[in-house]
């Protein structure tokens, strides 16, 4: 491999070098957790590996998004990646060892710094080098403007200027019409696949994966419903990798839906034998955006210091409706409807402030919470505009509600210990804890 | 704004452009029409005018606070909306009949959201505006116009026909004629108007009714083609970019001696360059055309960022620009990325660019005339 290419993947074989001791630890000692935490990281290490093959053979991949619906991938046989996996994949683990360094060289790039710093540091990555150029890309341009526009410069770039992109489009209403239009977009989004990859959609391997996805997602729902009994069966990395399991790693695996399974065996185990993976909790808290890089120095301490638990979140919010599965229309428009509606992220910010004071509402009601934090993300500028309506809806529901102002990336922006400051103070504020 | 102009015409576009019911909107009133508002250069106005009202494009011009809309949108949210709805706010947007959103941006779509919540307009209807200019998309945005018609017609008992549809394109492709005339005349070595002067007659267009408004241009271009043209001047500058519609701001930069020739945002060349096909079968489909695909388009349109700077470089080339200066309100990711597209593709052309931050307001003057000068220094002006 060339030295661009080997740059490219550098950080996926770091990965790889970084979790394969620790997924032997884990074989060997398993833990409380371990047989739901090894299944994760072994999917994420074995993409991480395909993709490497990939490059190092010329064998053709995508880049994908998380709202273009990984069954169609999966149907066609396409090895592809995430390619703001590594931010995610770093919320989830922790922290990357290299956020400092990438934040500081991202600086230098030349994005005004009010723009959303996860595509600041996307198109840092871009053009430092570390995402695998890919045969074809499948972007995004919902739910606000900064992917819109971090799109436009990202295909700019002069290594990814002449790879084939495609992007549906998504509808701002949410009516029939929307749920057809955005269906003929991923139709299209088919035949630009085929066209780019030389690969066809066989509608009976499509039908088999999204049936398998819905089991997965009928699962999540199911634990959902659980995760309403007080205490909360368990913290937060296990909620949130929920999404990212379903949406990154591949769809129509069997293997998936045991997960799910076995995730919801255990929250029951735990509400049984009355062993909350977080015991002494005292406050539940609805953490309304994207959980930040630095989650794993934040929530620790929220769990001991106030035995407060993410009792719901953005991501980990479910509210997919399943795909009917009986016709090749029917499986568009479900996969449509997912892709534009349900996701995180998507569902919140993408249509009219409604969905806001909806989710809030039902959140608040369904999942007992005492206090909904709005973290208020820097990159989501429509959200920001929505603070008074989520202030409104909290104080007619009569739950507490607490604004951050925070960069999800950056803890430079708003340090934890500020962060931490801040839920201090509200917590005494309101005589919760 | 001071002028040596024969006509009166300049006079009222320069007020047109400084007030938000200026005396053509008064006029209008007072004769029982009714007003449109929009948000954004993606409005077909021709519909607005084919239903027989005014279309009104939405400015914040004059307001200094936000006192009130503080309470609805956040400090990292532009300046445009946030004042903008102050001023709707205190009433001062009484006058619209009927408003017209699209989800333009984050910031905008979100005024539509408090707007219905808090505002005692009649009649607001959001849109959905595709992010990407394909065959698809225009029919979508076809069927959003329908639904506009026909929304229009159910609430205030307009019919907007074909045929008027019809003439309202010629209508305000008369005006797009005119004005790329005047602009044609900017292109010589000494341009008869100034680019501060220029953007006070393209914003005024947003806000009269377009008969009064082609009526006007014709005694302008009169004028100006007897006018002496500018000379003295350091350099041939050019501004781009999203929002502006304060030509003072323009004043300010070529206070420093630079004359702004051209210009590629909102309210100036983008929303004439092109004009609509008159003679469709179906004008609502030759309207969605215009507006998706043909139109030069704003940063919103993520696939038409090729398209965008070969609109700048052709500029650049026949309007014989020696500097460009990129303004964007703080905030505004589309822009802000746009200009790191652009920074890096400038390198490669032989022009420099100038990249400032602004709040909707006037503020930051001085800095801005530092940043202006430097700019002409470096350029050895
Ligand atoms: S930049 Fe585009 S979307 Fe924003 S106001 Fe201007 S025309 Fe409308
Ligand atoms: S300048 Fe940008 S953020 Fe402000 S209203 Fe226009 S498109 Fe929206």
């Amino acid at each position: 491999m060339d030295a661009k290419k080997e740059r490219s993947v550098s950080r996926f074989r770091e990965e790889i070098d970084t979790y394969e001791p620790v997924l032997e630890v884990l074989a060997l000692e398993p833990g409380e957790m371990g047989h739901l935490q090894i299944p994760l990281l072994k999917n994420m290490l074995q993409k991480h590996k395909r993709i490497i093959e990939c490059v190092e053979t010329g064998e053709p991949f995508m880049a994908s998004q998380f709202t273009n619906p990984v069954e169609i991938l999966a149907a066609m046989d396409i090895p592809w990646y995430f390619h703001v996996e590594q931010q995610f994949a770093a919320a989830g683990t922790g922290g990357s060892p290299h956020t400092m360094e990438d934040l500081e060289a991202m600086d230098k790039i030349g994005v005004p710094s009010d723009c959303c710093t996860l595509l600041r540091l996307l198109l840092y990555y871009q053009v430092a080098g570390l995402l695998p150029i890919p045969t074809a890309y499948l972007a995004l341009t919902e739910p606000c403007d900064s992917v819109a526009g971090l799109h436009a410069a990202f295909m700019n770039h002069p290594d990814w200027r002449n790879v084939p992109a495609y992007t549906p489009d998504p509808p701002y209403h949410s009516d029939e019409r929307s749920i057809n239009y955005f269906a003929g977009e991923l139709k299209r989004m088919v035949e630009f696949i085929t066209k780019h990859m030389g690969k066809t959609l066989d509608m009976n391997r499509l039908k088999a994966a999204v049936e398998e996805t819905n089991k997965g997602y009928a699962l999540w729902m199911d634990y959902n419903d659980i995760r309403r009994a007080v205490p909360a069966p368990h913290s937060y990395i296990m909620p949130m990798s929920c999404f990212y399991l379903i949406n990154t790693m591949g769809a129509g695996d069997p293997a998936q839906t045991e997960w799910y399974k076995d995730l919801i065996t255990d929250a029951e185990m735990r509400m049984r034998e009355n062993k909350p993976e977080v015991p002494d909790q005292k406050i539940r808290i609805f953490w309304y955006d994207l959980q930040p890089m630095f989650f794993g120095e934040l929530v620790p301490w929220l769990e001991q210091e106030w035995g407060g638990v993410i009792a719901m979140d953005m991501v980990s919010y479910c509210p997919y409706q399943l795909v009917d599965t009986s016709t090749e229309d029917s499986i568009f428009r479900g996969l449509a409807r997912r892709a534009f509606e349900d996701g995180p992220m998507v569902h919140q910010a993408r249509g009219l402030a409604d969905n806001v004071i909806h989710d809030i509402t039902r959140i608040v009601k369904d999942y007992k919470i005492d206090c909904v934090v709005f973290p208020g993300h820097m990159g989501h500028k429509d959200m920001q505009a929505s603070i008074s309506l989520m202030r409104e809806t909290c104080r007619d529901l009569g739950v507490a509600f607490l604004h951050l102002g925070i960069d999800i990336c950056d803890k430079r922006y708003t340090s934890v210990e500020d962060i931490k400051g801040k839920f201090s103070q509200f917590f005494t504020a309101m005589g919760l804890g | 704004m001071q002028t040596d102009m024969k006509s009166s015409a300049f006079q009222q576009f320069a007020e047109a452009a400084d007030t938000i019911v200026n005396p053509e909107v008064k006029k209008w009133k007072d004769g029982g029409g009714k007003v449109m508002g929009y948000f954004c250069t993606a409005m077909p106005t021709e519909m607005i005018t084919a239903a027989g009202f005014l279309p009104f494009r939405m400015r914040a011009t004059g307001s200094t606070e936000t006192e009130l809309s503080d309470s609805f949108f956040s400090s990292l949210n532009c300046s445009f909306p946030r004042h903008a709805f102050n001023m709707a706010l205190k009433g001062e947007y009484d006058f619209i009949d009927g408003l017209v959103i699209f989800n333009s941006c984050d910031h905008i779509r979100r005024v539509y959201d408090h707007w219905i919540r808090q505002i005692g307009t009649p009649f607001v209807k959001i849109l959905s505006l595709p992010r990407k200019s394909e065959q698809p998309q225009v029919e979508w945005f076809r069927d959003e116009l329908s639904t506009l018609r026909e929304a229009m017609h159910e609430h205030f008992g307009v019919e907007i026909t074909d045929d008027r549809l019809r003439e309202a394109i010629a209508l305000h492709n008369k005006s797009r004629r005119m004005l790329r005339d005047m602009y044609e005349l900017r292109k010589s070595d000494s341009p008869p108007i100034t680019g501060a002067e220029m953007l006070a007659v393209t914003v005024a267009g947003t806000t009269m009714p377009q008969e009064r408004y082609n009526q006007l241009l014709g005694e302008l271009s009169d004028d100006i083609r007897e006018r002496s043209g500018q000379s003295g001047f350091r350099a041939r500058l050019m501004v781009i970019g999203g929002e502006l519609d304060n030509p003072e701001y323009i004043k300010v930069i070529e206070g420093q001696g630079g004359l702004v020739v051209t210009d590629a945002v909102c309210f100036g060349s983008r929303m004439i360059w092109k004009d609509v096909e008159e003679d469709a079968d179906d004008p609502l489909r030759a309207l969605a055309q215009y507006y998706i695909i043909d139109r030069p388009a704003c940063a919103r349109m993520y696939t038409e960022y090729p398209r965008r700077l070969d609109f700048i470089k052709n500029l650049i080339k026949d309007f014989n620009v020696d500097g460009v200066i990129f303004q964007r309100l703080t905030f505004c990711e589309l822009w802000g990325f746009e200009q790191y597209s652009l920074t890096n593709d400038f390198k490669e052309l032989d022009v420099p660019l100038l990249c400032l931050d602004r709040e909707y307001t006037m503020s930051g003057v001085g800095q801005l005339r530092t940043r202006v000068q430097a700019f002409l220094e470096t350029m050895g002006r």
